[in-house]
């Protein structure tokens, strides 16, 4: 029999079978290999076996039925590697997106690689899709983002761009994370916007799905019953799948995908893999969701260790300032006493010696130093009480009244008028009655100290916003604008009364309380001082 | 002739005052402390105390408020070396409130001012 092939060969040449191709140069010298692979679907090797058969060779039939069954078999296994090869890769890839799944606890960076991941070729290769958030708070399943083309040639441009740069999928999630997140947010912002639906609605086809906790195939969404008109027109395909996130059996959201662009039918294998995929992107979602009100809190605990610091720091700072105040007070207390029985006797002395005692002068100089060393003594005692305000609503009225009782006695001595207008319908005043008492003192006794022709202080009184002023004006004073600053500098008077601590210190208690204290002097209308006293207190501002 | 009763720690505070105030025409018990205060009170009657706010161990406040609680017909003058005090006692529980000082005229004054009131207030009360 002459054969037509070359299958009893043991070596052949490229031109003798066409069946052999470039780089598979090896099979013309391995004869079983070759047979195996080449030879049984070879016209020409067929041609030889129905010659065989013709020549009724006993074998011809059997070795027939042989290679039908082996070219069954191998059909099969060539299935199996292809499915095989498939799954290897989508194991791959579920391997790689749970890698990234598992170490992001960005929510965005969660978002951008399931949208990325359920839209990119190298995925699961979906055309779009919309991720839904479920709100607790508000009851909501609300469109968050979505990602896709918008029409085909938008799509065109996304491939090629995609094709031509040849990236991973994390790539390809970062990439969108960094350039295109708030843009998509921002194209999709309509849609995601009626996308907002209320849990409550048990009927809407969407939730239905996510209380069901199974992916749902949705085809021929125009007509279909479940479907509301909105959404078909909105998403505005026939067939899509709804995937619900599902976390520790609660409820995440949900994700709407489509091939919207090339209406490639979704599969039953579509629709498994997606529904695997959902598990980790449902537990990410949730896990970002919760770090990020973590991150809040933990900012927030931050936030209120800072103010208890501040805090701490603020009662170490009273209690210094409460030390150095019983110091100063304990050493002041401790001077008053004998220096009142010095200046005392002193007194009595001077009282009861002849106005011709050559020693009365001594007499008088003691009583004199005492009276300073008494005013220095008060005012540092005042300063080391400035030094803890306690604050109350008091009546302006009562306070000036107070004042002006206090010091009516040594006004009228010397000669000086004084009179208060009060404002109408005064609200109270939140302040430490006790300081602005002594301030209100000090300043009559700073004015009436001052010997002028015009001898008359004008108190007023009246509302503002949130505050109550309260002026003192005396036109007999002139003074230069130099005088008036060293005023209320410390220990720049130089008068036989007190230390120079007066002005200086009231500025000081008053400003402890932040309220502010001017002194405006003027040549022609004399001196006015204006206290601000607020009506609130600063919690309430 | 008021009488009038001084409690004082200080030896010669409690003379300063006796005498100064004698001079003004006012027959003047002193006492060291708050119990002789108290042994005073019991034996006799007082048109009005002086009662230093610190006491040596004791605090003047505490026989302020037995005084007041006890012996309310008798006005009471607050002396101390705080300035601060003043518009807090005066206010409160005292009928006066003066800041010591070797020059005994506001004491004086107030001493007066207070007994004057009292008198006053018996008066329309008869």
């Amino acid at each position: 029999m002459d054969r037509e092939c070359c299958w009893n060969r043991e070596v052949i040449e490229q031109a003798d079978c066409p069946r052999v191709g470039t780089g598979e140069e090896e099979l013309l010298t391995l004869k079983q290999q070759r047979n195996l692979e080449k030879c049984c679907d070879c016209p020409t090797f067929l041609n030889d076996l129905n010659a065989l058969r013709n020549d009724a060779n006993p074998l011809a039939p059997v070795l027939a039925s042989f290679l039908a069954e082996y070219c069954d078999q191998k059909t099969q296994i060539q299935s199996l590697v292809s499915f095989l090869d498939n799954k290897t890769l989508e194991i791959r890839f579920l391997n790689e997106l749970g890698h990234v799944l598992q170490s992001s606890v960005d929510l965005d960076e969660v978002l951008s690689v399931a949208l990325t991941a359920i839209t990119a070729g190298k995925g699961f290769g979906m055309n779009r899709a919309f991720l839904l958030l479920c709100d607790r708070e508000e009851g909501m399943l609300k469109g968050y983002l979505g990602l896709g083309p918008r029409n085909l040639e938008e799509a065109s441009q996304v491939w090629d761009e995609i094709l031509q740069n040849d990236m991973d999928l994390q790539t390809l999630a970062q990439n969108f994370r960094l350039n295109k997140l708030s843009s998509e947010r921002a194209k999709f912002h309509d849609v995601l916007e009626q996308l907002t639906i209320p849990l409550s609605n048990k009927d809407h086809i969407i939730i239905k799905a996510l209380d069901g906790k199974r992916p749902l195939m949705v085809e021929g969404a125009f007509q279909h019953p479940d479907v509301p008109h909105e959404l078909a027109h909105l998403l505005g395909v026939d067939t899509f799948l709804l995937m619900p996130l599902i976390s520790r059996n609660r409820r995440v959201g949900m994700i709407i995908a489509d091939n919207f662009i090339t209406h490639r039918a979704i599969t039953k294998e579509d629709m498994h893999s997606l529904e695997t995929f959902g598990f980790p992107v449902a537990f990410a979602i949730e896990r970002a969701s919760l770090y990020d009100k973590l991150q809040v809190e933990l900012n927030r605990v931050t936030e209120a260790g800072k103010k208890l610091k501040e805090q701490q720091e603020l009662i170490v700072r009273m209690e210094n300032m409460a030390l150095v105040g019983r110091i100063t007070s304990s050493i002041a207390h401790s001077v008053r006493n004998p220096l009142m029985i010095i200046g005392g006797f002193a007194r009595s002395i001077l009282k009861s010696s002849p106005e011709s005692d050559p020693k009365r002068t001594f007499i008088e100089s003691i009583v004199a130093e005492t009276r300073q060393l008494e005013g220095v003594l008060d005012e540092i005692l005042n300063y080391s009480d400035s030094l803890y305000p306690t604050r109350d609503f008091w009546d302006v009225n009562q306070l000036v009244e107070t004042a002006l009782r206090d010091t009516t006695d040594s006004l009228l001595s010397l000669g000086y008028a004084s009179s208060y207008v009060s404002g109408y319908e005064l609200p109270p005043v939140f302040i430490d009655f006790k300081q602005l008492s002594y301030c209100l003192r000090t300043v009559l006794q700073n004015d009436i100290n001052n010997i002028g022709d015009d001898r008359s202080i004008a108190i007023s009184s009246v509302r503002g916003n949130d505050c109550v002023i309260l002026r003192i004006d005396d036109s007999g004073r002139r003074i230069s604008q130099e005088e008036l600053d060293r005023l209320l500098v410390p220990f720049s008077e130089t008068r036989d009364l007190g230390a120079g601590l007066g002005l200086a210190l009231c500025k000081t208690m008053l400003e402890k309380q932040g309220i502010p204290f001017e002194v405006t002097a003027d040549e022609h209308n004399g001196i006015r001082y204006t206290i601000t006293l607020p009506t609130r207190k600063e919690e309430q501002l | 002739m008021s009488k009038l009763l001084v409690v004082d720690d200080e030896a010669n505070i409690r003379l300063l005052y006796a005498e100064e105030l004698k001079d003004e025409g006012y027959e003047v018990v002193t006492a060291a402390s708050s119990a002789e205060a108290t042994e005073k009170l019991q034996s006799g009657v007082f048109d009005l105390a002086v009662l230093d706010i610190k006491l040596k161990n004791e605090s003047g406040i505490e026989l302020l408020q037995k005084l007041v609680k006890e012996r309310h017909d008798m006005p009471v003058i607050l002396c101390s070396a705080f300035s601060c005090y003043k518009d807090d006692f005066s206010a409160w529980l005292a009928d006066g409130y003066v800041v010591k000082s070797g020059d005994l005229t506001e004491l004086k004054q107030e001493i007066a001012r207070v007994l004057a009131k009292k008198a006053q207030k018996i008066k329309a009360g008869a």
